[in-house]
């Protein structure tokens, strides 16, 4: 199997959802649960792929650094998005890669993000709150040419959801339920 | 330079590629097998499938008949290593764990009987139950199943699960709304036998795909007390079928194997199972199973023939408390049994009074019965739940699931009717006339 990835198994998905599309939808949740300051841990809700329902038991933790008032317990949410953004291009550069019969040999993403907390601390107007910005440098090492591994990365940016989901403006509807303490 | 044979399904080949494209360009799409040749039988009868199906004799001496490939290793070619690489190493013939031409034979056949796209044998059916689990569960999942599943697979869920991080709710079979009740957010399986063991229940099949369908749920179930010609779970919706072929499905009590039939897509997540744990069928065994499954569909008739007229003089002796089969009026499941089965079996449970005592007595007085425990061979078997299949169980937990004391589990073989009947008549008699007994 090339880079641990069955071609075979792959193109016959592909060709599953283009036959049936409803196979191709994947629901995904997660469920954040405040533990103490800025230390929270999430956990995977079950995951459907198509209409089946797949168990995912994975817990982890995010935390800020003690500079921000954390207890550095764990990656901040800044770092989790990055991590986030880059396994998914990730998966997008290795599948295009083994479509295409390229055998790899190692594959790493750099990222590198800066954000001004002026927008989050409300300190300035006009100061962006999120990432203006997110830089990151792919190193690989395969049987490819050049060429191809920059076509690679140029269509694994433009399938990755998470890139895509990043890029593109996306709607976030959310709603709070409050609970009154009861004395 | 001449062209090598190919060593496998020749119908299945690598996805094309066209550089620079992406993987919407790759044209390998899934289909039924692997098949040693293109052998259609979708129109045939039982008895015809089970003979023809999968078996195709051999090329190069003309020899009728799968031929015994009783190899542990096949010659690789440049080809091979493709298929391994392109990742379809389960179309070609790399080693015998992994494939073998006399496994193939008999898993066209078996998923020929099933109407399903393709098979694994196994070296024994709980072999074909673990790998068919553990391929359709994730960490941490959950299953429900039946609680009065065969022990071997009670084990698996009970003994082995837990120690994976697995867990598993047992319920009865009958109750739709505690199968529905006991999903969780977890809950990847439902786990079902078509028929149960000893008390033959019936099992709504119909309703467990419903349910399955709702919750986003595969399931599976074991056929192994209604072989193909009595019911086909795949055409009511069921996503995966395991048997232990040990019984019906070879049929003469002198193997060991299992098998799993479903669509192509499930069958190849269990095969790396298969590759695994590593309980591969030999090829000697799979000759057999081959031969046995050949007969299957005048077996079956055999079976019923035999078992109908032994369960209605059941019914009518004195001695007799209750008898339970499925195709008699009196089964509970009677109504579901017409509707689902197409044909009864040779499964017949039946309580004598006097008790477990009374039932050890009338084993020890039938002279052809073989006091053995298994089902679905030519010869009838005989034995008692108490001390055997559900031994490890007290009186109470057995009389949970329907096993009063005198349950006497018969597995009716071909002989004649008239020669069981008069046996049983003997033994049942004897025991009668016995001090103590009602």
């Amino acid at each position: 199997m090339r880079n641990s990835i069955p071609t075979a198994a792959l193109s016959e998905f592909v060709n599953e959802v283009a036959g049936d599309p409803e196979e191709g939808i994947m629901s995904y949740g997660i469920e954040i649960d405040w533990e103490s300051g800025t230390r929270a841990r999430s956990s995977t809700k079950p995951m459907l792929v198509g209409p089946h329902k797949v168990s995912r038991s994975f817990t982890w933790k995010a935390d800020e650094p003690r500079q921000l008032m954390g207890n550095n317990h764990g990656p901040n949410p800044q770092e989790l998005l990055l991590s986030g953004l880059g396994s998914c291009m990730m998966v997008a550069f290795v599948a295009g890669a083994t479509a295409e019969g390229i055998q790899l040999e190692s594959v790493k993403i750099d990222f590198d993000g800066e954000l001004d907390l002026r927008g989050f601390m409300g300190l300035a107007t006009n100061t962006p709150v999120g990432f203006p910005e997110i830089r990151y440098t792919m190193h690989v090492t395969g049987d490819g040419t050049p060429e191809q591994f920059e076509a690679l990365h140029e269509k694994a940016v433009k399938h990755s959801p998470n890139a895509q989901t990043i890029i593109n403006p996306v709607a976030l509807s959310g709603e709070i339920i409050i609970t009154e303490i009861e004395d | 330079m001449t062209k090598k044979p190919l060593y496998g399904d020749a119908t299945s080949q690598a996805a094309s590629r066209n550089h620079g494209g992406w993987i919407n360009q790759l044209d390998r799409a899934r289909k039924s097998g692997p098949f040693l040749d293109a052998h259609p039988m979708d129109s045939m009868g039982m008895s015809t499938k089970a003979v023809h199906a999968g078996t195709h004799d051999d090329p190069r001496t003309g020899a009728v008949g799968t031929p015994i490939y009783q190899a542990s290793t096949f010659i690789l070619q440049e080809e091979t290593y493709g298929s391994i690489e392109e990742g379809f190493g389960r179309d070609r013939f790399i080693y015998t764990r992994y494939g073998n031409p006399s496994q193939w034979a008999v898993q066209e056949k078996l998923a020929t009987l099933e109407g399903a796209e393709s098979a694994i044998v196994f070296s024994s059916g709980m072999a074909a139950i673990t790998a068919a689990v553990m391929a359709l569960v994730d960490k941490g999942a959950h299953v429900v199943a039946a609680s009065d599943l065969y022990g071997g697979t009670y084990n698996l869920f009970n003994q082995e699960f837990p120690s994976l991080g697995m867990s598993a709710t047992l319920v009865d079979s009958y109750d739709l709304e505690a199968i529905e009740a006991a999903i969780q957010p977890n809950t990847q399986i439902l786990y079902f036998e078509v028929i149960t063991n000893p008390v033959l229940k019936v099992v709504d099949l119909p309703a467990l795909v419903d349910i399955a369908k709702r919750h986003n749920l595969r399931l599976i179930v074991d056929s192994t007390f209604a072989p193909p010609p009595v019911m086909k779970p795949l055409e009511l919706g069921v996503d995966l079928v395991v048997h232990s072929a040990s019984k019906y499905l070879n049929g003469h009590s002198d193997l060991i194997a299992g098998v799993v039939c479903g669509p192509r897509k499930l069958v190849d997540m269990i095969w790396p199972r298969l590759l695994n744990y590593g309980g591969s069928l030999d090829p000697h065994a799979c000759f057999l199973l081959e031969r046995g499954l050949k007969t299957l569909d005048i077996r079956m008739k055999a079976h019923e023939a035999s078992a109908t007229a032994l369960a209605e003089f059941l019914e009518t002796h004195p001695a007799v408390e209750k008898v339970l089969y499925p195709m008699l009026p009196s089964h509970p499941d009677h109504a579901r049994a017409k509707e689902l089965m197409k044909m009864g079996t040779g499964n017949v449970t039946f309580f004598v009074k006097g008790g477990d005592q009374a039932a050890l007595a009338l084993m020890d007085h039938l002279k052809l019965p073989k006091q053995a425990t298994s089902l679905g061979g030519i010869e009838s078997l005989i034995s008692l739940p108490f001390n055997s299949s559900q031994a490890t169980m007290t009186a109470r937990q057995r009389a949970d699931i329907g096993i009063y004391p005198g349950c006497v589990r018969l597995s009716v073989g071909i002989e004649d009717a008239k020669d069981l009947i008069a046996d049983f008549d003997q033994a049942l008699n004897a025991i009668s006339t016995m001090k103590g007994a009602a």
